[in-house]
């Protein structure tokens, strides 16, 4: 059920008591150990060592030297240790708390009086080559929680406890959270990317918690999708090709009742064989678009020289034309090359050549434009300009859908767009290119399309 | 009278084209699947077959496959329009021709009129008398009348399809012949757009004669322009 609301929470929940926890221990072992300490060799003990390592390192080193390690002292001990001088100031400026400055003073009165008999004995008396005195005066009632807190050695114990434990917990958290994501994410852009087996709960494991779910959830629309596209595309290939059937043979009785006729002009004969012909096309361009849909990648990638391609496009094309008084030249053209799918780009760029010579005036030419659109040479750009009438500006960005119609009255006459822009912006994008079209100033209009050189 | 078998699944569409075959002046056999079309065209009582692709039990691709293993009768694909691999494969595996299906019957009888030409010598013809007998450039030596092809000491098995673009491209050996002219010449028919057919015959050639001694590719492809056979 909610397996990750639990896993997130108690991962939190356990590395924070934990923290908590350790950082109590460190402090209470902390303090254990001073103590131990102190029972095993005695209040006494200690201060005598302390003592006579302090005499030393005066002798030895002078008053830096006993500030250094009165201050290392500092750092270890929880007993503050003093350094109290003849005039009551302390070595390193640390506060003397009331009750020991009115026992010092008690202290220093008796000792006056002892003076004479225990003069080796000096209590705690530290002299330094200069001169100056100092006693060493340990502060038992300075022994605090927060002075054992304070003490670098104490709070880097629980912190580093802390830092180790909650990083540990956070990385495998995180990484326990992230992974089947990603996994997941690479599944859907992979899937996008027309890979339509691709699924994911067997990556899962024995995995069983919300990221589990939306894995099943996600190979269950993967599978949906799938069958939902296979057979639409299925159902546009089987009635295409079983229109072709009857197609087949309705070419053949044309045949049939041609020959009957032999050398018998027949208009009506002539005009089944030309409509008999665009279903024909027509069946073959929803073919292709149905084939285009169904990739996002080129079947094959090949070196193709676009300067040659284009160049033999023109020229079928031209010769076509030429029937109708029109015509179809190239005004610029580079060499260019780029990897990709040479059937379909070409058969992109025939229809967007054929539709600008189905529009273009009688008369008149179409021209192509090859170039470079920046001086780094990675993207290559095509110009495809007739002379007729141009496409209202609202429907610019819509010329590229399957059977759009621009113009009803025109359209009927023409056969409309039908789907050969449709399948060029497919094989243009399959090639990762665009296509658009532009009203150019003096009339007619423009196709440009966009492919990264290579 | 030239026999042409047909092999098509579509019982009725051949019964049609038997018809207007007929007329036209063929004589034609039918078979409705893979495995009668194999074993009619082995036969060797037909002088060209027409084959479909789409054919229960074996298709087309897989009969033309058996078929060449022992035979080089002249083979016409019909393959599905815009389905390219299917006439790219063809061609590979050794039909000499294909045509989209549906097609107009008149380009189908042209197209096999075309490619019975190709294949019986012209004998018919006046000047036939005055063709060499053998045509030779380095090790490569063809035999007109017979259109046998040897190379080196070793016969060269090709379909007569790649045999008459040999021969055009040697004949013409160090110039380049377009590909236009070579599908006129050598198809018997204008090149068309889309058409491969003429690139997927020399690819074949290729293979087949393998390099010279030099190492060197016998055909070479000059871009935008045609074929050269090299002479050196």
């Amino acid at each position: 059920m909610h397996k990750l609301f639990w896993k997130i929470f108690l991962s939190f929940w356990i590395s924070l008591v934990l923290f908590a926890a350790a950082s109590l221990v460190a402090v209470s072992v902390y303090l254990e150990h001073t103590h131990a300490r102190q029972d095993q060799e005695t209040p006494r003990e200690s201060y005598v060592a302390h003592l006579e390592s302090a005499r030393a390192v005066a002798e030895r080193e002078g008053r830096e030297g006993l500030t250094r390690w009165a201050t290392r002292l500092d750092r270890s001990e929880a007993i503050p240790h003093l350094l109290i001088d003849e005039s009551g100031n302390e070595l390193l400026g640390r506060k003397i708390s009331p009750g020991l400055a009115v026992r010092l003073k008690r202290q220093a009165q008796r000792s006056g009086e002892l003076a004479r008999n225990f003069r080796a004995l000096r209590r705690g008396e530290i002299k330094l080559p200069d001169g100056d005195r100092y006693r060493l005066v340990p502060d038992f009632q300075g022994a605090t929680l927060g002075r054992a807190l304070s003490r670098p050695r104490v709070i880097a114990i629980p912190l580093l406890v802390a830092a180790v434990i909650s990083g540990l917990v956070c990385f495998f958290l995180v990484r326990y959270l992230t992974t089947p994501i990603r996994r997941l994410s690479n599944a859907v852009r992979q899937f996008t990317d027309g890979d339509m087996d691709k699924r994911v709960t067997p990556s899962m494991g024995r995995r069983r918690d919300e990221i589990a779910d939306l894995a099943r959830e996600f190979d269950r629309m993967a599978g949906r999708l799938q069958v939902l596209i296979q057979s639409q595309q299925q159902l546009i290939n089987d009635v295409s090709h079983e229109l072709r059937s009857p197609l087949a043979r309705l070419q053949v009785a044309l045949g049939l009742a041609r020959q009957k006729q032999l050398h018998e002009n027949n208009p009506e004969l002539d005009r089944i064989e030309r409509e008999a012909e665009s279903l024909n096309e027509l069946i073959g361009q929803l073919l292709s678009l149905a084939r285009l849909d169904s990739k996002a990648e080129p079947a094959s990638r090949a070196r193709i020289n676009l300067d040659e391609l284009l160049g033999e496009v023109v020229e079928n094309a031209d010769y076509e034309a030429a029937a109708t008084n029109r015509h179809v030249c190239i005004s610029e053209t580079t060499q260019a090359s780029l990897e990709g799918d040479e059937t379909v780009l070409r058969s992109a760029l025939e229809n967007v050549v054929r539709n600008a010579v189905r529009y273009t005036e009688e008369g008149t030419q179409v021209n192509l434009r090859l170039r470079f659109t920046s001086p780094l040479q990675d993207w290559v750009e095509i110009q495809v300009m007739d002379k007729g009438p141009g496409v209202p500006d609202e429907m610019l960005k819509r010329l590229f859908e399957p059977f759009i119609r621009v113009d009803d009255a025109r359209d009927r006459e023409s056969g409309g767009y039908g789907l050969g822009l449709a399948i060029a912006k497919r094989a243009i994008d399959m090639h990762g290119g665009e296509i658009d079209a532009v009203n150019q100033k003096h009339g007619g209009l423009r196709v440009s399309i966009r492919l990264p050189a290579a | 009278m030239n026999k042409v078998l047909l092999a098509d699944d579509d019982v009725e569409l051949c019964t049609m084209l038997k018809q207007y075959l007929e007329t036209e002046g063929f004589q034609v056999g039918m078979v409705h699947d893979g495995k009668a079309a194999l074993q009619q065209a082995r036969s060797g009582r037909f002088d060209m077959m027409v084959l479909d692709i789409m054919m229960p039990q074996l298709n087309g691709l897989d009969v033309l496959r058996e078929l060449r293993k022992a035979s080089l009768l002249p083979v016409l694909m019909l393959t599905a329009r815009s389905e390219d691999v299917d006439s790219i494969i063809g061609l590979e595996v050794g039909a000499d021709d294909y045509l989209a299906k549906p097609c107009n019957p008149r380009v189908l009888v042209a197209r096999i009129r075309a490619l019975l030409r190709r294949v019986q010598p012209q004998v018919s013809m006046e000047n036939a008398v005055d063709e060499p007998e053998t045509l030779t450039v380095g090790d490569l030596v063809m035999h007109t009348g017979s259109r046998e092809v040897v190379l080196g000491k070793k016969p060269v098995v090709m379909t007569s399809t790649e045999y008459g673009i040999l021969e055009v491209l040697v004949k013409a050996a160090g110039h380049v012949v377009s590909k236009a002219d070579l599908s006129e010449q050598a198809l018997g028919r204008s090149l068309s757009r889309y058409d491969r057919s003429v690139d997927m015959h020399v690819s074949n050639l290729r293979r087949k004669l393998g390099t010279d001694e030099s190492g060197e590719e016998r055909i070479m492809t000059v871009r935008g322009k045609g074929y050269q056979y090299l002479c050196h």
